[in-house]
């Protein structure tokens, strides 16, 4: 095997990631970035969308509940089913909630799902995970498995653009900004509001409950640690702000370089000397919190900020 | 999409640049949770790991004076950074191997993700969860840490015959201490042990006094604590002792670390903790090789799974030397062939003596500072288990279980 | 009932004084830079490792060291806040939340570079407890733990009560814009609110490694249950925050007391739940927090 096709293989791993983390910030997007719903429990529906697709594909364990081996289709659609039927719920009770108390809350309501799937071992062997989560196209040869995998993401992300933006132009879109400039205006012109907000956050919370379905194919594997809230929540965050809210091409922006800074940083300290290496292992995540500073202090809208209408 | 494809061609120029630089090296990935909720047991991990790599280095190296390079990834015990970590020493690093990863589910996804499909051999020091034997790895995946389902058998059995009957149990939540207690809790039932209480308990509480309490309510001889010292081991046994709830503790060796006998001081521990570890017998000449090496480096060979970590990053070395190449697949069949009988024995350290060997086309066979490391069909050791008490002096006192 | 007060009353109080502790400063970034300070449970770490250095230095009891501890954390982050949240002051929230996250992960990687990752003990040892009226048992570091939280917070309540930049602090927090049209000086009351929050939470760190240990996460550990003692007693609230912490850690406790029949009421696994689930329960039931907070 040659560098050059290890270096392919490395970008493919590199826009798959990048790419379910786009979906991931889409997501948000339609919650902070055309509603203005701080969600801080991107996590929680991860989470519940991660685990709904690997239990009901995985052959039967003894380990945890399994053996449905449905399809992948039908088991992306009932991820993303489960978790806007418990936004939904979510939804109702919190989002009258505004900007830090709702994101305080969501990161509460995110850590108790955690908990669950963490402590009902019966269905998800707790914090040891579910193994051997099969991956769509795995059956084929390298590299085809792989890159037919990652145009299974970049479709999705594409599909996702292209309706979210058809969506920003259409009348809701304009709705939505509306009624976060402006809630009191939205209001008087006759709008339900709190049901625009709610379809705003079931369908953004639909699209983090997909992402977390590609990330457990993905892996083959999930377990606890993969929900991380620094992971699975912040880092979104960081990448939706980087990119440029309420954009989407700056979401998927945001999700892509963030990620390959996260991911690519480490080959440079990796080349270290042994005992160096480990410490620069730390100074690694310092780096990342400082490029994240640069940007949001140099680009405060966003590398890519919104455009108005 | 061109801004995707500027970025991928982006990464890629970065990688090429800093990954040409050091073209003689025969590069090994050194994968492990170096940040993330272990990563005070993983330091200690990788100066195993870098200490086998100096020892092959300072004796001539690999083939004919190439340099045996360790390539770190940081799994941070996640899944995600696992695949990641792999991802990038298998493609960009193009390693010839793997030795890692930490925690068995950044293990479980890196190996299932990344090295099966690649073809790419591991060794995983630390990973112990039963479930990493049934994968279908191609005899791809190997361990030197033996499955906790042997580790809980043998505590099990330890206390059984120190004349113990009831015992209260507690485990942290995570994926290491839940798997050896599911598997500790089955075999002392199977011995007719009786466990008055098992209760799960969230690592990296400050006290754990209430659920001590209710542990304690069964009158059990002993706590058995499946805990890392740091995340809340030591806060329960100071707890329990504070409180006056329990008196004896046996733990496994998640908990063995020198820390415990500083925080909670040799007076108050010395006798009452018994801590199964697998590991070598302490007087078995390549424990005490290892020992040596690695006191003199400043590490402290006590620490969880150094021994592991040694071996294992000392048998791929073997298994490289013994394949004549750096080819991927000609490491699985190598490996087997240095880990195990027949052969001339080979010690921590002895790697002159083993490269000569096998350039004579003698077979060698490894005896690790962990145990024998003859590897079954499924890449698992069996263990070889030593019990740790605290002795009056302030110092460990290990013997061999039989 | 004494086993109740012993194993969990009293603990709950000890973890409640030390969350208590850390909520005010929260409380207090919280109300007057409107803002959910995430790289508070770093501050906490951060000050935790001054006070092993300085013991490990000085060879003092660390009750003697957290004076100075306190002082050099507070430096750190006074930096800080020059550097990485000022240049924020009139951006929208949500840039100054994304700002403290990259603080946080900042924070603790030089706190992993130059400690290292491993676990450190500030006070080796353990303490038998003290009887007090033949009932209760308390050891004696708990006692200094829930002792030197009271003075603490008697000290912030003094500030706020009868001083000038007090007063200004309470002022800016219950509505900023009144405050300034006053002619308070916004940059001095922001430094007293670093000041107060950052040795606060510097003094949490320090008591926290006297009942357990210092280690790089444990400050991180806190973060979600101090942010829910916050909610509890009602942002911008210091006296609503140490109320929140002492019924968070209560609550905790006594989640796990075997109320009904033998075994624990609820499962320990989900004892982290218990200040979420009632922090939830009441932001959507009194989203003010039960002291009057501040609303958005």
């Amino acid at each position: 095997m040659d560098q050059t096709y290890g270096l392919f293989l490395y970008a493919i791993s590199l826009l798959t990631m990048g790419g379910i983390y786009s979906i991931l910030a889409l997501g948000l997007n339609v919650q902070w970035g055309f509603t203005g719903l701080f969600n801080a429990g991107i996590a929680g529906f991860y989470a519940i969308g991660a685990y709904v697709s690997a239990i009901l594909t995985t052959a039967p364990s003894v380990r945890h509940l399994g053996g449905y081996e449905v399809p992948y289709v039908v088991a992306f659609i009932a991820a993303m089913a489960v978790a806007g039927v418990i936004a939904w719920g979510v939804g109702k009770i919190c989002l009258r909630l505004r900007s830090d108390y709702l994101a305080i809350a969501t990161i509460g309501i995110a850590e108790i799902f955690r908990l669950i799937l963490k402590n009902e071992t019966w269905a998800t062997n707790g914090p040891r995970g579910v193994s051997m989560v099969p991956k769509p196209f795995e059956t084929l040869p390298e590299p085809y498995n792989q890159l037919l995998f990652l145009a299974m993401i970049l479709l999705t992300v594409a599909v996702i653009y292209w309706g979210l933006e058809r969506a920003r132009k259409a009348p809701w879109g304009r709705l939505m900004t509306a009624i976060r400039e402006n809630e009191i205006s939205a209001r008087a012109a006759g709008k339900n509001v709190e049901r625009y907000r709610l379809q705003a956050f079931v369908f953004g919370s639909m699209l983090m409950a997909l992402g977390g379905a590609y990330t457990a194919h993905y892996l083959k594997f999930i377990g606890p640690n993969a929900t991380d809230p620094l992971t699975a929540t912040f880092l979104v965050w960081v990448m939706l702000i980087v990119g440029g809210s309420a954009n989407n091409k700056g979401a998927i922006l945001g999700a892509m370089l963030m990620w390959t800074i996260w991911s690519a940083t480490e080959i440079l300290t990796s080349r270290l000397p042994d005992d160096l290496a480990i410490r620069t292992a730390y100074i690694r995540i310092f780096l990342i919190g400082l490029v994240l500073q640069i940007v949001l202090q140099k680009f405060p809208q966003g590398l890519l900020p919104e455009k108005r209408q | 999409m061109k801004i995707l494809r500027k970025l991928a061609l982006g990464a890629a120029a970065v990688a090429l640049m800093a990954s040409s630089a050091q073209a003689a090296d025969i590069k090994v990935g050194s994968v492990g949770a170096v940040t993330g909720p272990i990563a005070e047991l993983v330091a200690a991990i990788m100066s195993g790991r870098n200490l086998a790599a100096s020892h092959v280095n300072a004796q001539g190296g690999l083939f004919k004076g190439d340099t045996y390079k360790l390539v770190l990834g940081d799994s941070a015990c996640d899944p995600k950074a696992g695949v990641d970590a792999g991802n990038k020493v298998v493609n960009v690093d193009q390693v010839v191997a793997i030795v890692g990863a930490s925690c068995s589910g950044g293990t479980a996804g890196m190996v299932q993700a990344v090295t099966i499909p690649a073809g790419v051999v591991t060794i995983s020091d630390s990973a112990t969860a039963p479930s990493i034997t049934d994968l279908k790895d191609n005899d791809l995946v190997y361990r030197v840490a033996p499955s906790d389902a042997y580790q809980g058998a043998a505590m099990a059995a330890l206390i059984r015959s120190r004349g113990i009957s009831k015992v209260a149990m507690t485990y942290a939540n995570d994926d290491y201490n839940s798997g050896i207690a599911a598997v500790f809790e089955r075999e002392f039932k199977a011995l007719g042990g009786t466990i008055t209480a098992n209760q799960v308990h969230e690592p990296d509480k400050p006290s754990y006094r209430s659920e001590l309490s209710t542990l304690a309510r069964g009158n059990a001889e002993a706590l058995v604590v499946f805990a890392y010292y740091g995340s809340s081991g030591i806060a329960i046994i100071k707890n329990s002792l504070e409180t006056g709830l329990f008196g004896e503790f046996f733990a496994a060796d998640g908990m063995f670390d020198d820390s415990v006998i500083e925080q909670i001081g040799v007076a108050n521990i010395a006798g009452k903790l018994s801590i199964t570890q697998s590991a070598s017998d302490p007087e078995d000449v390549s424990y005490k090789i290892f020992a040596k090496a690695f006191t003199a480096g400043g590490g402290n060979p006590n620490a969880p799974y150094v021994t592991h970590a040694y071996d294992a990053s000392f048998l791929m070395a073997l298994a490289i030397e013994k394949a004549g190449s750096a080819d991927r697949s000609k490491i699985r069949a190598a490996l087997r062939a240095v880990a195990s009988a027949p052969g001339e024995i080979i010690r921590p350290g002895e790697w002159e003596k083993a490269k000569a060997l096998i350039a004579a086309g003698k077979d060698i066979n490894y005896e690790g500072a962990s145990g024998n490391v003859d590897f079954d069909k499924n890449g698992d050791v069996g263990g070889l288990y030593t019990v740790n008490t605290v002795s009056a002096d302030g110092t460990w006192k290990n013997t061999i279980l039989r | 009932m004494i086993e109740l007060i012993n194993f969990y009353i009293v603990p709950g109080l000890v973890l409640g004084s030390i969350y208590g502790l850390g909520a005010i400063g929260l409380t207090l970034t919280f109300g007057i830079l409107r803002f959910a300070n995430f790289s508070h449970g770093e501050t906490m770490t951060l000050g935790a490792y001054f006070a092993w250095s300085l013991v490990s230095i000085l060879g003092w009891h660390p009750l003697a060291v957290m004076p100075l501890a306190m002082v050099l954390t507070v430096v750190v982050i006074l930096g800080i806040d020059r550097g990485f949240y000022k240049p924020f002051r009139s951006s929208p929230t949500i840039m100054l939340v994304i700002a403290s996250f990259g603080m946080m992960l900042m924070i603790r990687s030089v706190i992993q570079f130059f400690w290292g990752v491993q676990v450190k003990t500030i006070l080796p040892g353990i303490q038998l407890p003290i009887e007090i009226f033949g009932l209760i048992r308390i050891s004696p570091k708990h006692m200094v733990i829930v002792g030197s939280a009271i003075v603490l917070m008697s000290a912030v309540y003094y500030l706020l009560k009868y001083t000038k930049i007090g007063k200004a602090m309470r002022a800016m927090s219950d509505s900023p814009e009144l405050a300034r049209l006053t002619g308070i000086n916004t940059e001095h009351v922001i430094m007293a609110t670093w000041i107060v929050g950052g040795s606060l939470a510097a003094a949490a760190g320090v008591l926290l490694a006297l009942d357990s240990h210092v280690q790089t996460l444990m400050g991180f550990k806190l973060l979600l249950p101090i942010f829910a003692a916050t909610i509890l007693g009602g942002v911008g609230r210091p006296h609503g925050a140490v109320i929140g912490g002492l019924v968070i850690g209560l609550a905790e406790e006594l989640s796990t007391y075997p109320w009904i029949g033998e075994t624990p009421l609820l499962n320990p696994g989900y004892k982290a739940g218990v200040a979420f689930a009632i922090m939830v329960a009441l932001l959507i039931w009194r989203p003010s927090g039960l002291l009057r907070g501040r609303t958005t």
